[in-house]
Parts: structure tokens; sequence; C-alpha cells
């Protein structure tokens, strides 16, 4: 187990190295100087010489990428071009609206999905399995930004029955409650799909396993059986799905903050994408790829905690 | 007393894609309060969907369509859902065959047993526990308060079947079906968990029924005997009367065929020709007529009655009619005894040895990197074999014995190349073969051909036996033959009917699926041909064919066989010679008549003691062997079955046999042989 968990959080560092050195090649591919970009086509060579050399522009680029690579290890992102401020604490302010807004997207489908895929797997064929089949897939193939401008359409703009844009009130939880339906509706809804589908298939094996047919004959209720024995073995590769998924799941939750006019990460990539302030996009992609590196390590390890024989075999 | 469960005309149908299977017609048996009765019969003859259908689980595609099952005088057929999940578990409970796939793999034992309990709410949860503890240790787990928190692949095969009759009777059920208990485990086990069934009988005056195939369990275990074939009952009768005088041909052919009753080695193994009859339809005449050696005119048309011989013994047969004139003498009944014209590997003269090993030594890398540093942790490398000395000469038969883990297939493998040695040398015709790369081993593998354990995955699905059979000759000479020329003359030669060359692995049985692994290990007319287990999975009447056929072809070609099994009767019945294993080493070898007359190693004792003889007048009394075999990753200090050993005295716990050479020439590595 111990080393386990050391092999998969070494993996996961190299993962994000890699990802600081893609993003710092990057930067350099990117054709113009950034300084000029910085400050601008009006700038005096003289203000593009004081800023290349506070930004080590004129250092070889080993060097560039060491300074770079110790900073951001410290926690140093850079600053923002025009703010000045640290962009981890400007990353790290925007992250939790976007995190919240995934997890409930994802809960509330979980809530839906997987209860509908095993009741699909216990009655297989029958009209419910079927309807359940045909809403997944629609639920699967409509993208996630089509569903949030349609939600935010019917529900927002003709019903009025939720709000339009924003986050809510800072502080006052039922209003930001309120906020969060339509963005996490949009978030979620392709992932209803996608449990029931799996929670449906891995069901269906595990039905037919030999304990579940050992464990009615034990004479125990067929609720139990479902939930608490078939459920127990068929989630398992759901979750880890969920940790490779949760990548498509943070995209979504950026064209739910952009369409919603939400704070979060995505907001914050795409406002600085049109301001050019590359230090923010580049610390931000940064931190949801540790994000991403983490969630998925975390489904791996709740993996090996539900399952004995994965725990044993670490 | 009326009996516990009485079935009457029980018929079954299950729906398939290919139209309805009548798995069950017309099945009546009773069993009696406190008896064990064994249900006997091969694949197909639908002895575990009768039990299915007593516990009323049969799978979703079958349903009772006539008859009844009473219970204690209840028809289980009426009861609802709720009736009936009241009556499993409770009255009526199941032991399943494979242990490792009937218990649920993400649950302790703990948790498992507190949801059996779940019905007795007068029970705290303390005392619940305590109920289970009781039971576990009645079934023989040590150290139960500390193994009740583990997960079922945390215990051995052998204790997690102990464990699966414990769950089964924690609710005390008046009636316990056992499902082939001891086909997942090794022979030593095997004997262990009769013998536990047997007392727990006996102290619980529980009713068991038992579904086996295997005739000598049945034997040792059931007072009854109920013998099925495809769906029908075909004799019933206390267990002595049916073994000593089997009044249906099926149950003749079926006690005749088993290899444990055939020792001479050149005799050919009685078999049952032909195959199941197609279920789905109605056959005319008697179910078994199409197989019967002594079938005659009135079989085909008339179905039999059965017929009363003694007291509670019946059989369906027309012979047994009174009024039938006996106008079948006997006549083919005698057809399949034959002798083999010599005796393969006789005569084997002291000639330079086919293939030689010697000091051999496999091992495997344990857990390496940090933790192995850690305390407890496994060591860094895993001696799977140790010090293996072994002969092989032209022309003869080695069998391979073992328990699961005793390194027999690995020995297999690494002759073949497909496992490196680690260190010793393996030659062929006297060429080293241990330091090959994989390009110089290649052509030597023509000489060497493997018959692997699972007939049926073994074989590619997607392509034609055609193909398969002439694949290996694709891979080692692929210019110049005719395919269809060699794919039929490998046919012929392994008696597969031509017209399923065409045909897919699924679509052929598993007699047939190992003719097809017997026509690719001789398509390349290889000298050698390692066979592991090339009788499992295989039904008793199937099984003497393919070693009938193996015996043919042996002499046919002149081939050298090494048969790893771990069913002793068979390998008995196929070798000249034998070598037994224990945790990677050889503890005995020789010739293999004067094994199992007079074994040497205490260990080749207790595994002849542990087979169940087809014979219910000689049972035996007490499991010939305790314990479990050791990890290889913990060898135990001194000889390695000093823990296991009857005779074991303070020098085998200190000091590790030699291999010494007895007088009539075996190898044996043991302080106290029993032949000195």
């Amino acid at each position: 187990m111990f080393h386990y968990l050391l092999k998969r959080i070494g993996l996961s560092v190299v993962i994000v190295l890699c990802a600081l050195l893609a993003l710092f090649l990057l930067l350099h591919l990117i054709p113009g100087d950034p300084a000029t970009i910085a400050l601008g086509p009006r700038a005096t060579p003289e203000a593009i010489a004081r800023y290349a050399a506070k930004m080590h522009l004129d250092e070889p680029i080993l060097l560039q990428f060491q300074i770079y690579l110790f900073n951001a290890l410290s926690g140093d992102l850079g600053v923002d071009v025009f703010s000045e401020r640290s962009v981890t604490r400007i990353v790290l302010e925007a992250l939790p609206s976007t995190l919240i807004l995934a997890a409930v997207g994802l809960l509330w489908a979980a809530l839906i999905g997987v209860p509908l895929g095993c009741i699909s797997a216990v009655r297989p064929n029958s009209w419910f399995d079927r309807l359940t089949g045909v809403i997944s897939v629609a639920t699967i193939a409509i993208p996630s930004f089509l569903v949030s401008i349609w939600s935010l359409l019917v529900f927002a703009v003709i019903l009025k029955w939720l709000p339009v844009i924003g986050a809510g009130e800072p502080g006052d939880l039922a209003d930001q409650a309120y906020h969060l339906v339509l963005p996490a509706f949009a978030v979620g809804l392709s992932w209803v799909g996608y449990l029931a589908r799996m929670v449906r298939a891995s069901m269906l094996e595990v039905m037919n396993e030999t304990y579940i047919r050992a464990a009615h004959a034990f004479g125990l209720e067929p609720r139990t059986v479902v939930f608490r024995y078939a459920l127990k073995v068929a989630i398992l590769p759901t979750i880890t799905l969920i940790g490779i998924g949760f990548g498509g799941l943070l995209s979504s939750a950026l064209f739910a903050e952009i369409i919603f006019t939400r704070p979060g990460v995505g907001k914050l990539i795409y406002d600085m994408v049109m301001n050019r302030n590359f230090p923010v996009v580049q610390g931000a992609v940064l931190i949801t790829t540790g994000v991403y590196v983490l969630i998925n390590l975390g489904a791996d390890l709740v993996v090996a905690w539900l399952d004995p024989r994965v725990r044993d075999s670490l | 007393m009326t009996p516990l469960v009485q079935i009457r005309n029980l018929d079954v149908i299950f729906d398939t894609d290919r139209g309805p299977v009548r798995a069950l017609r017309d099945v009546s048996f009773d069993v009696p309060r406190g008896k064990i009765v064994g249900v006997v019969g091969e694949s197909g003859s639908g002895k575990s969907t009768v039990i299915w259908s007593i516990a009323r689980l049969l799978s979703a595609n079958g349903r009772i369509v006539g008859g009844k099952i009473l219970f204690d005088g209840r028809n289980l057929c009426d009861l609802g859902e709720a009736a009936l999940r009241d009556f499993r578990g409770r009255q009526a409970s199941i032991v399943f065959q494979d242990p490792m796939t009937s218990q649920i793999p993400v649950k302790s034992y703990r948790q498992q047993i507190i949801d059996i309990l779940y019905r007795n709410r007068e029970q705290s949860r303390s005392q619940k526990i305590g109920h289970a503890l009781a039971m576990m240790r009645r079934v023989g787990i040590p150290d139960s308060e500390q193994r009740i928190d583990q997960f079922p692949h945390q215990f051995s095969g052998g204790m997690r079947q102990r464990m699966g009759i414990a769950m089964a009777l924690l609710m005390k059920p008046q009636l316990l079906m056992a499902d082939e208990p001891t086909t997942a485990l090794d022979v030593t086990m095997e004997a262990q968990i009769i013998h536990l069934l047997r007392s727990l009988q006996a102290e619980m005056h529980t009713t068991i029924i038992l579904v086996s195939h295997n005739l000598g369990l049945v034997a040792e275990l059931c007072d009854e005997v109920v013998v099925m074939y495809a769906g029908e009952v075909v004799e019933r009768g206390p267990i002595g009367a049916v073994y000593a005088r089997p009044a249906h041909p099926y149950t003749q052919a079926l006690i005749n065929s088993d290899p444990a009753r055939v020792t001479e080695r050149r005799r050919y193994l009685p078999t049952i020709p032909g195959d199941l009859p197609d279920v789905r339809f109605k056959q005319a005449g008697c179910i078994f007529a199409g197989r019967c050696p002594k079938a005659f005119d009135r079989c085909r048309h008339e179905e039999p009655a059965a017929h009363v011989l003694e007291e509670g013994h019946d059989a369906r047969c027309h012979l047994l009619d009174p009024r039938q004139v006996a106008s079948s003498s006997v006549t083919a009944a005698s057809r399949q005894e034959g002798w083999v014209p010599v005796d393969p590997g006789s005569n084997v003269a002291a000639t330079e040895p086919l293939v030689r090993v010697r000091d051999l030594r496999v091992s495997f890398p344990g857990r390496g990197g940090l933790a192995s540093l850690l305390p407890g942790a496994q060591p860094a490398k895993i001696d799977v074999l140790v010090d293996v000395n072994l002969d092989l000469r032209a022309g003869e038969t080695l069998g391979l014995v073992g328990e699961s883990g005793s390194g027999k297939t690995t020995l297999g493998r690494c002759i073949l190349g497909l496992i490196p040695a680690s260190s010793g040398s393996i030659t062929l015709r006297g060429r080293e073969l241990t330091r090959l790369s994989e390009r110089e081993f290649r052509p030597l593998r023509e000489n060497m051909a493997m018959m692997f354990q699972d007939p049926v995955g073994s074989l590619s699905p997607r392509q034609s036996v055609r193909s398969l059979i002439v694949e290996p000759l694709d891979v080692h000479r692929p210019k110049g033959f005719d395919r269809d020329a060699v794919a039929l003359k490998l046919a012929d030669m392994v008696n597969l009917p031509r017209e399923l060359l065409s045909r897919y692995p699924h679509q052929l049985s598993g007699g047939q699926a190992r003719r097809v692994g017997v026509a690719r290990a001789l398509a390349l007319e290889p000298d050698l041909i390692i066979a592991d287990e090339p009788t499992a999975g295989l039904d008793v009447s199937i099984q003497g064919e393919v070693l009938n056929l193996m015996r043919d072809l042996q002499i046919a070609h002149n081939l050298t066989y090494l048969i790893i099994s771990h069913n002793l009767p068979v390998v008995r019945h196929i070798s000249g010679r034998l070598a037994i294993m224990y945790l990677g080493r050889i503890v005995e070898q020789g010739d293999c008549e004067a094994i199992f007359r007079r074994p040497a190693h205490p260990y080749t004792e207790a595994l002849i003691n542990g087979i169940p003889q087809p014979d219910p007048e000689h049972r035996r009394t007490l499991a010939s062997i305790e314990g479990e075999v050791p990890s290889v990753a913990f060898r135990p200090r001194g000889c390695e079955f000093h823990a296991r050993c009857r005779y074991a005295q303070a020098r085998c716990r200190e000091e590790p046999p030699e291999e010494t050479v007895l007088s009539d020439g075996r190898t044996i590595r043991c302080h106290f042989p029993l032949t000195g």
C-alpha cells in the first residue's frame, strides 16, 4: 500500500512536471516577444529591456525554465500583467467555485444515474430499461454548452424560474444555491446518461456472478442483494471512469461559467485569454492539471479502499 | 416418517435462442430425513438443475412446468417470493462448487455473516458474531477471531470452502445442498472436506443432497444415490446396492469408466461412445438408447418404466422388465475392454534420455523496490522450483503430480522455454536449452508441443478448427504444405469428425475441443508432448476416450509424454513413471506401479490414500492429510513437508533431506522413507 502510494504520488509529480514543461515551451513557441506582448506595441525599447531583465527573459532558455520550475514549485506562478496580483492567489480564489459546480453537477447526476442503471440492470429489456437507454444516449449525445444555452433560455429567460447570470450574493448560501441550479444541471446532464449506462453494464455482469446467486440462496432481501452486494462490486469501474472523465467535467464547467457568467476558473481563463494576460492563463491551466491529477489519484485510492483485492495487491 | 424432500414428476424447461430445452423430465425421488443423498451424472444430466429447482433459484430463462417439490409436506412450487426467501437460508442452504466465485470479494466474512443472520432479530450483533465464531471453529478454521475480519481472497481454497460450509449452516437449515463442493479443491483438501461434511452431518442431523460427477466422492459420503442422465433419473437406490449391483447400463458404464477402478496400465479405459441426445426434442423410447451398448428395438420406441429391483432400488430399463424375453444377449459390451497391444515405454532402454533436467531452479521476483525493505515483507525472490532433477526417456510417459502451487506447471513451461530457468540445466537430446535465445529456441520447439489445461479457452475463438489445427505449421513451416490435406490427416488421426473442421471452438463439446488440442500438438510431429491436466473438466466417459487416444498415438508415433495432473487415477492409468512434487521440489520419483503399490514418501502415501474409491464398502475413516500447503514465499525449515507429515521427527524439522536413491531405483527426498 505504502509502496503503491509512493509510486502513484511520484507519477503524479511527473505528470505535473510534464505539464509545466509543455506550458513553458508553448510560451516560447508563440511568435513574438513576451515583453512586447506584455507591455503592448507602444512600449519603448528601454521599458522592454527593463521588463526582460526583471522577468529573466535575457537569460538562456534552460536557466529560464529552471527559474520558472523553482518558482512554480514554491507556489509562485508569477503575477497578473495588469494588476500585479499573485497568479496563484487569483486562481485559487476562482477554483472553489468551479470545483463546487463540478461536484454538484456530478453529485446530482450520480444520484439519478446510478439508481437508473441499477434498476435497468435488475429488469433488463423491460420498458423502463429501454426508456432509460434512450434517455441516456440522448443526454450523452447533447453537448453540455447546448444544454447550458437551452436551459438558460427555457428556465431563466422564458419561464423566469431561475436566475440568468451570476453566482448569487456572497455570504447568502440560499441565493448561491439558487444560482447553482441551472449550471449544475447543464454540467451534470450528460453524466446521468454515462453513469446509467456504465452502472447498467457492470451491474448486468455482476448480477450473473455466483456470489449474487449465493446471496439469494442465503435468503437475503432483494434490495440488500442489489444495492449492498451487486452495486458494491459494480460501482468500482464506475469510480475509475469518473476519475478519468473528470477532465471532461471540468471543461463542461468552464463552458457553463462562461455562458452563465459565473466566477470560476473557466471564466477566468476566458477573460484572461481575451486580455492576453498569459501568466494567469498559464497558472490556471497548471493548477487545473494538478487538480485533475489529484482527482484521478483520489479515484484510484477510493477503489483500493473499497476493493480489498486491489488493496492487498498494491 | 415422511421424507424431508419429495420430488414428484418434476419438469423444467430452459428457454434458449435455439428453442426450449427440456432440462429435467419426470424427475422423482425422495430425500429421507437425516440422510445424505448423492445425485450423480455427467455434464448435461441436469443434476445441478435439481438443486436450483428446490431452492427455486433457476436462472431467469428457466421455469418449472410440471410436477411438485414437497418440503416437509409443503409444495415449494406454490410459494410466493416472500415465503421462498424465508425458506432459503433458513430451511435449506447451499454449499457452492467454487468458493472462489461464490463469496463476494468486497465484503469481509464478518459483514457477510451479519448479512446472513439478519433474520435473527432477537440476537445482538455480538451474539451473532459469537455464534459465527463457534461455527468457524467447528468447521476447522484456526484463529477464527482474527480471520473473521478477513476477506475471501485472503483465505486458501480449502479454508474458503470450510467458510462456505460454515455460512451455509449458520441458520441451522434442515436441508443442505452441496453442488460439487470439492471439485475446485486439491485431493488432500477434498478428503478433508468430505470428512468434515460427514462429521457435521452426524452431529447436526442435517439432511444433505450432494451433487457430484465424482463417483468416488459419492461412494465415500452418501447413503443413497440418484443417477441422472440427460435430465432423467435412470436409477436410484441405497449406495451399497447401486454400486454393487448397478442395474441400468448407464450406471454400469459410468462405474466401469472410472479410472480409479482400472488400475492396469495396459487396459484401455472403458468409455461411453456417442453424445448426449438433443433434449430440445422429445425422444422416442429410452433416453440412453442412442449410446447404450445393450439397446434393442423396444428401447428405441418405448419409454422404459421404473422397475423395482429390491427395497428402494429401482432403475428405468427394459432389460429389467421381467416379461422382457432375453432377446438381447449382451454382444457389444466387451468391445471396448481391449488391451493396448504393446506397453508403451516398456522398451525404453538405458539410452540417452530425450530430456534431462539437472538442478533446475526457477525464481520469480518478489515485491521489489521499497516495499521489500519493510518489515514482514516477502523475500526479494521467490523460488518456485528448487533443485529439480528429471529424466524423460524417449517413448515413455512420465506423470508429474502435485497439488496446486507445487510448481508442476512451471516445470512443464520451463522445459518448453516459456519460463526462463534461473539456474541449472535442461537438455534436449544433449543440447542445452536454458541459455538459448528465443531465436535459437524456436526451431527446437517443433520437437515439443504443449496441450493446455483449458481445452476450449486455449483455442482462439475467432479461428475455425481447420486453421487452428494447421496453425503450428503456419508458424514453423509457412510454405509448401497443403492446408486441407494436413487438416484432414490430423483430424482423422485424433478421430475428430471431418465436418467439424469448419466449426469454431464454442461450437465444440469439451471432448471435441480436447481433440483439437491434441491435433494441434501433433501437427509438427513432435517427439515430446507436455500435457497440462489433459482430462481436467472432461466427463468420465470422455476422459477415457482422450486417454485411450493419447495412448494409441503414443504407440503409433513413438511420442514421449510429460503428463501434468493432480488427478492420480488418471496419471496412474497412463504413466510409466511418476514424479511427485511438493513446494517446487520433486519429493519422490520412480516406477508408477511400484510407487502406487508402496509409496516411499509420506506425502505420496497421503496423496494415494486421498483418492476417493468408488466403493462404498471401503470408506476411509480419517482424512489422510491435515493442514495446508505452505506458501513458497515462506518455506518451512528443514523438510518442507514436516508440519503435515504423520511420521515427522526432530531431525525433519531441522535438516532438509537430500535426494537419495532407493534400492529399486526411485529417488526420494525423505529422512525416513516408508519402504526402508
